[in-house]
């Protein structure tokens, strides 16, 4: 093979053409890396940027990069539309509720599923699975009159209920895949020494179990910081939330202010992006376990 | 915990939270979609007179007509934008984990910021991408005006704050593939091409399947972005199925059709996910074969 002529031309042929190759595919590379750059950070970068503009810098043409940033659409924010700040105080009550309730119930839940089996607890979590096709919009029709009647309209507690029920199913079965990782002798020990199961799931399984409950909380906190659905159905005044605020902001009559729409959609933004990045590790690994498992 | 008693304590939480808030009331819609009712009226059983109703109101299927457009043409567009990615990154790239997490950025948006965002870019007079568009003498989105344009906008914002979900499954997909695989594919002499159809496509399979599945039920429950950007409107031109059902229930207080539209799309989301299992189901055991 070696001394074969033609093989070692061709060889020594092809080499250019190699690098050549290698090059473009690494410019191919470098503008599809562009492309995606641009397509999911320009529209968030572009509505931060735009809230710091000047007056009608916002609508220049072509659009300015480089301009004297400005507070005026915040302080017209403070000043015309003080009811964000009041929703941002409820968003942050209600994403905060909405957490521990469905951390608490998804771990001590996935726990059980964890450790135990029967064919009732099988056909349970196959139960969990099937609701999450149920889509949210199916329940606010009955729940609507009954809310109603309760007096419950227009509070925290049923955006609380509401978000952490709808995640609670995810929860769970996420809940049992993470725990599942951990050793069962560790509990059997505890309870050896003494431990009752409440207490090996709060020393033993929690601690342990962290990474999957802050997989749990990236996604709840996402899901009830941002929720737009529930919030427009079930609040009206004291409990609106502040994803709520900003689409009145939108469809206001009288033309839409941009310069005070995009400062307040910074301010709920910038929050949940930053812990989004801070959270990636669990977010991604309670997406791909969610996807598998769930 | 030998016995279901002690378990119970532990599940009763959750399955409490799911049985009232979600499993009673679609029961409930159930028996609200056999009687026609709306405020202020005791209802009166009709069968399954609504579901004929919303059947065979055109309003209705005008909703579902572009619902199944919305689901086809953007669950499949972001699933191609998902695999390229997904392959792209796990052909090596620098800085991997910073481009990851600038890809994962439009997750942590809220559909109205999204819509906000969305409905300033492209605004038809002036929006930077229209101006950017109309300047390069490309077609530009009358969205406001036109139905198909606003369809193709929510389908585009739509693929925008989903394309994280599906392109993470794919390319957690990708890397589990062992790399032995494809040295093995290589000394076999196989071309690049040859690694991706042969090895990369079936091992990806299940992967597939699963975002498949689940941007098709997502998408199919789609309101926000519809109603945030359009309303339905012009005239119930762009409504979705959703969409309708929250006409029906809190505009015209029509609730045995409102209920029997949301019965469609729960039966509908069931029939998805059972076709889908039955499909993996089939795939596992024939890569097991």
């Amino acid at each position: 093979m070696h001394t074969n002529p033609t093989m070692r031309t061709r060889k020594v042929a092809k080499r250019p053409a190699l690098r050549a190759d290698r090059l473009a595919i690494g410019l191919g590379k470098a503008v599809a890396v562009g492309a995606i750059l641009v397509w999911s950070l320009f529209p968030i970068a572009f509505i931060a940027m735009s809230a710091f503009k000047p007056g009608q810098d916002i609508f220049a043409v072509p659009p300015k990069f480089v301009f004297t940033p400005t507070l005026q659409h915040y302080g017209k924010l403070w000043s015309d539309w003080g009811m964000f700040f009041d929703g941002l105080v409820n968003s942050t009550v209600i994403t905060i509720g909405a957490t521990i309730l469905a951390i608490t119930t998804s771990t001590s839940a996935g726990y059980v599923y964890s450790r135990y089996s029967s064919r009732f607890l099988n056909a349970s979590v196959l139960f969990l699975i099937v609701v999450r096709l149920i889509p949210p919009i199916v329940v606010t029709l009955p729940l609507f009159p009954i809310i109603n009647a309760m007096g419950l309209n227009d509070t925290h507690i049923v955006l609380i209920v509401l978000y952490a029920t709808f995640f609670v199913s995810l929860g769970t079965v996420l809940m049992r895949t993470f725990i599942d990782q951990i050793p069962r002798e560790l509990d059997e020990a505890a309870q050896i020494d003494g431990a009752t199961r409440l207490v090996t799931l709060r020393r033993i399984i929690v601690p342990l179990a962290a990474p999957g409950i802050l997989a749990v909380a990236v996604f709840v906190v996402v899901f009830a910081w941002n929720e737009f659905l529930f919030a427009f159905i079930f609040t009206a005044t004291k409990a609106k939330t502040a994803p709520l605020v900003i689409s009145e902001m939108i469809g206001s009559i009288d033309g839409v202010d941009w310069g005070v729409l995009f400062a307040a959609s910074t301010i709920q933004l910038i929050p949940v992006l930053l812990f989004v990045v801070l959270m990636n590790r669990y977010l991604v690994a309670g997406l791909t376990a969610g996807a598998t498992k769930g | 915990m030998k016995t279901i008693a002690q378990a119970v304590p532990f599940l009763a939480p959750v399955q409490i939270l799911i049985l009232s808030v979600i499993v009673i009331p679609s029961l409930y819609v159930v028996w609200l979609s056999l009687n026609a009712s709306t405020f202020g009226q005791s209802p009166t059983f009709v069968g399954l007179d609504n579901y004929v109703r919303t059947l065979t109101d055109p309003a209705f299927l005008h909703a579902l007509w572009n619902t199944v457009l919305i689901v086809v043409f953007a669950v499949h567009l972001e699933l191609a934008l998902g695999l390229a990615m997904a392959l792209l990154f796990a052909s090596g790239l620098p800085f991997r984990r910073i481009l990851l997490v600038a890809v994962l950025a439009p997750y942590a948006v809220s559909e109205v910021i999204a819509v906000a965002m969305w409905r300033f870019l492209f605004d038809p007079d002036v929006g930077p991408v229209t101006i950017a568009l109309a300047s390069l003498g490309l077609p530009t989105l009358d969205w406001s005006f036109e139905p198909s344009h606003a369809l193709v906008m929510i389908g585009l914002l739509t693929i925008w704050l989903h394309l994280p979900f599906t392109f993470i499954i794919l390319y957690a997909a990708r890397l589990a593939i062992p790399k032995d695989l494809y040295e093995a594919a290589r000394i076999d002499g196989a071309t690049a091409f040859d690694a991706f159809r042969r090895v990369t496509m079936p091992l990806l399979g299940p992967a597939i399947v699963v975002a498949l599945l689940f941007r098709y039920i997502f998408a199919f429950r789609i309101f926000s972005e519809v109603w945030l950007m359009t309303q339905g409107g012009p005239a119930r031109s762009t409504e979705v199925v959703a969409v309708y059902l929250y006409q029906e229930a809190f505009r015209f207080n029509a609730f045995g059709t409102a209920a029997a539209t949301a019965w469609i799309m729960v039966v509908a989301s069931l029939l998805l996910a059972a076709g889908y299992v039955f499909l993996l189901r089939k795939q596992v055991v024939g890569n097991a074969h």
